[in-house]
């Protein structure tokens, strides 16, 4: 649990809302109702109230924000210095006492008006009165404006602030810019601190917890810091000075052997000189960062004596290798920083009076012998087999898995598939073999009993060969059979011809007569109906020329005299324009004739015809597509039939002709 | 082994439940989760038995038991007890106790060999807890405290007691009991030991509340896992100071 919580302060709103907020309350949460023909002390009281209640409001949430926001002389050094660092601690101290004074300001605003009302001898003064007080508390309220909205800031950015726990087990990273502080805190915590490669990526404090010997450690990811004078340091380098100054914690100084931060490795032992100071009465570690970038072997000889130095300058700092890529000794850090600090904290708590509370509770009483008499473990046996077995599992997970050889050699994994040839000795394991050797593929050679197999196969096969196995058996056709065989042939042949003309012949736009469908035939015929009458017994003779003999004519052959047959000479022949005309008419002898269809009136020709047709049938479509009936833009158009406002309520003055 | 569980969302689990070595006894809650979680670890091996006394579920405090016997308060009904009997095994004796100090397990702590009980307790009573559970019986107090059974938690294997307990009073019970002691607590820093834990020679269960500290402090000196009574003045000694102070 942390001591400090900045999250819970309540919003400070601007002065304008201020006004509002309190002014709204005062309407809400007073009489509204006064009459001049009032008692005089009755009105006075309504007025006296308002200025009152108004002048409470404001003190009330003027006092809580003073009070919510934290004293800087009262919070621990760290956060008081952090503040400064922030927000400027004159800043701050200034707009709280001035909402102070604004507070003790609208105090005497009201007392005097309070006191003016009391001689208010009529509703008008009184009101007049109650509105001067109202308006001078709310003057004063819009002086603090700006206060206002600077401690809106200021709270807005103390709850983001990480909850720091200055008494609890810290480990800070610091260092130059860049030489992957962030990264290790990712590594040992789920913090998530931004990683970019470029310089102060990290503009603030970031906080990480891990985990360690049952315990919580509070990680301190600072920003990057620069060597130079104190007074020269900017705002986000100062954050982390504040935090190396009052927190006792475990230092971890970075440092960057690849100089792939842009400063060189002297500049950066500089700088861990130049900032010692603070180190002081602190556990402290010199972390050497990016060994997988190079190696303290690869560093020239003048570099590596900086470090060589480094160690041997003072034995109680250590110097830690490691590489966040790809993880080396970044356990070793953190498991040695918190060792450190664990020591250094239970050193300090043994010199002080608290632990003396609990050292009975560090103590193990084991008994002294009073009896011979044994008391052993009462533990059922299938326990005791479980436990056992339970120790063998983990016994068994010891066997060094691939996993494990493959994360301890990292890249340089290659695997192995040789060295479970149990078979085959140690030594000759190994051994490369040869694809090809003196003109024999090695392959071939690998079964030792090659020559003897192939024998025994040769010898297989030639007695086979002996005794007719491979002789094709001699078998002809007789003449029924090829006879058989002509005909299956052609029958295919002609089964594929089909097939193929059926393809090329398909019926496209034609309506296809399902199968369970006979199509339906023309079955009335006069042969037909003359057979039909006579077996009904009908006399059918004489009727040759009858009526309906002539109902179905052949259109190509069917003649008919037209016109006065002229000394018998032939008349020739016409085809019938229509089918249909082929009754003629008696009276006349002409071929019935039928008013030409409406589709042919006025057409001279075919080609004509046809051109009417396409047009027609265009036309049409247009016609057609364009929706009939459909509502257009031109239609007249009500959108509601009876609107409401004018259907409903009493008729006021001037709305009846809007009906 | 020490698991951590919660009976209705009460951390005080040594309230609501008696373990020995030889049975279990549950009280018998709303849901089966905290029935379950003894069941799950035990039942194979010895009965987990859902009991009541007199209609109430503070089992843990109204009954002391060890392998041999339980002892149970007057306040039991015939068909408690009977249930009882016909759950937990035929060699497990069991007696209705009439004692003036009814809540026995708050005033008896007991392992399979010995038992330490309260000062004033009957001499009857004391008889009884001979005979039954098969145990030597000391009259002592616990840190000041006449209230033995809820200050200290036993097994064969190790002890804890109240955390206010001195040195020399830690070492005088050790040598008593013939255990390892320690002085500790449950449940973030609970005293009433032995309403927060229940523990036999190979299992414990703790309150939900319990610290990672604490429960590492509880395995080593009842020997829950491979580690040593011994491991708390060196292994976690640092830790502990940390923690507590």
């Amino acid at each position: 649990m942390s001591l400090y919580n900045f999250k819970k302060i309540m919003v400070v709103p601007p002065a304008k809302d201020f006004i509002d907020i309190m002014l709204s309350k005062t309407q809400r949460k007073t009489p509204t109702v006064v009459h001049k023909g009032y008692k005089i002390s009755r009105i006075r009281a309504f007025y006296t109230r308002k200025v009152k209640y108004t002048q409470q409001n404001f003190h009330d949430r003027l006092t809580q924000i003073i009070q919510d926001f934290p004293k800087l002389d009262d919070v621990h050094p760290f956060y008081a210095d952090l503040m400064n660092v922030l927000y400027d601690k004159d800043h701050y101290k200034l707009a709280l006492g001035q909402l102070n004074t604004a507070r003790h300001l609208i105090d005497s605003v009201a007392k005097d008006y309070v006191r003016l009302l009391k001689y208010g001898d009529s509703l008008y003064r009184c009101k007049q009165l109650k509105k001067a007080s109202l308006g001078r508390m709310a003057t004063i309220m819009k002086r603090q404006a700006s206060n206002l909205t600077y401690l809106e800031q200021v709270r807005q950015h103390l709850s983001r602030l990480p909850t720091i726990d200055p008494y609890s087990r810290t480990i800070i990273i610091c260092g130059f810019p860049n030489v992957g502080k962030s990264s290790f805190i990712n590594k040992i915590t789920r913090a998530d601190v931004e990683v970019q490669p470029y310089a102060f990526t990290t503009k603030s404090l970031y906080v990480g917890h891990t985990d360690y010997k049952y315990l919580r450690w509070q990680v301190i990811d600072t920003p990057g810091i620069l060597d130079h004078p104190l007074e020269e340091r900017n705002v986000i380098e100062m954050q982390a000075i504040t935090a190396l100054a009052h927190l006792r914690a475990c230092v971890l100084y970075f440092m960057d052997i690849s100089e792939q931060c842009g400063h060189s490795l002297e500049e950066q032992v500089q700088l861990f000189e130049s900032i010692k100071p603070l180190f002081s009465n602190k556990p402290l570690m010199v972390v050497v960062n990016k060994i997988d970038i190079l190696t303290l072997d690869e560093l020239n000889p003048e570099r590596k004596t900086i470090i060589e130095n480094l160690i041997s300058d003072d034995k109680n700092i250590p110097v830690k290798f490691m590489s966040t890529v790809n993880e080396t000794g970044v356990m070793d850090v953190k498991v040695d920083a918190c060792e450190r600090l664990l020591s250094f904290r239970v050193d300090q708590k043994m010199r002080t009076k608290k632990v003396d509370n609990i050292l009975n509770r560090l103590h193990v009483a084991t008994p002294k012998e009073r009896d011979n008499v044994e008391r052993p473990a009462c533990i059922p046996d299938s326990i005791l087999a479980k436990q056992k077995e339970n120790a063998e599992r983990n016994e068994r997970r010891q066997r060094r898995l691939e996993r494990d050889i493959e994360e301890e050699m990292g890249d340089d994994y290659i695997l192995d598939l040789k060295k479970n040839y149990a078979e085959i000795p140690e030594e000759e394991r190994y051994d490369s073999i040869p694809e090809f050797w003196d003109g024999h593929n090695i392959a071939d050679y690998i079964d030792p009993d090659i020559f003897d197999k192939l024998e025994e196969l040769e010898r297989e096969e030639g007695l086979r060969e002996e005794g007719g196995f491979y002789n094709k058996p001699d078998y002809t056709l007789d003449d029924t059979l090829k006879e058989i065989r002509d005909m299956a042939k052609q029958i295919r042949l002609r089964r594929f011809q089909l097939r193929d003309e059926k393809r090329l012949a398909h019926r496209k736009n034609k309506p296809i007569i399902p199968r369970t469908k006979t199509p339906k035939l023309k079955d009335r015929s006069v042969d037909k109906l003359r057979q039909t009458m006579e077996n009904l017994g009908v006399d059918m003779s004489g009727t040759e020329n009858a009526n309906f003999t002539k109902s179905v004519v052949d259109t190509r052959r069917s003649l008919v005299h037209v016109g006065p047959s002229t000394s018998g000479s032939k008349v020739p022949r016409l085809a019938l324009l229509d089918k249909e005309s082929s009754a003629i008419v008696k009276s006349t002898g002409k071929p019935l004739k039928r008013a030409p269809s409406r589709l042919d009136q006025g057409v001279k020709n075919t080609v004509m015809k046809k051109k009417l047709h396409v047009m027609a049938k265009r036309d049409i479509a247009k016609k057609m597509s364009k929706g009939m009936g459909l509502k257009g833009e031109a239609d007249r158009f009500i959108g509601t039939k009876m609107p409401k406002h004018l259907f409903s309520g009493k008729r006021g003055t001037g709305k009846t002709d809007r009906r | 082994m020490a698991l951590r569980v919660q009976f209705e969302n009460n951390d005080d689990i040594g309230v609501f439940s008696k373990l020995t070595n030889n049975y279990c006894l549950v009280a018998i809650g709303g849901s089966e989760a905290f029935y379950s979680v003894y069941e799950s670890e035990l039942a194979e091996t010895i009965p987990v038995v859902h009991a009541s006394i007199g209609g109430c579920r503070i089992i843990g405090r109204l009954t002391v038991g060890n392998k041999n016997g339980l002892l149970v308060p007057s306040a039991t009904t015939d068909v408690e007890l009977q249930h009882i009997r016909n759950s937990v095994p035929d060699c497990v004796k069991i007696q209705r106790v009439e004692e003036r100090l009814s809540a026995l397990g708050n005033v008896i702590a007991c392992n399979d060999y010995v038992a330490l009980v309260h000062p004033d307790l009957d001499k009857e009573t004391e008889e009884i807890i001979g005979d039954v559970l098969g145990v030597e019986v000391f009259r002592q107090t616990v840190a000041d405290n006449p209230l033995v059974g809820t200050y200290t938690v036993l097994s064969n294997q190790g002890g804890m007691v109240h955390p206010k307990a001195t040195i020399q009073e830690q070492d005088e019970l050790s040598s008593l009991l013939q255990v390892p002691l320690v002085a500790g607590t449950c449940n973030r820093g609970s005293e009433v030991l032995a309403a927060g834990m229940v523990v036999n020679d190979w299992i414990s269960f703790v309150g939900m509340n319990t610290t990672a500290t604490e429960i590492s402090v509880i395995e080593s000196v009842f020997k829950l896992n491979q580690s040593q009574p011994s491991s708390v003045t060196t292994k976690l000694r640092a830790a502990l100071i940390e923690d507590m102070s």
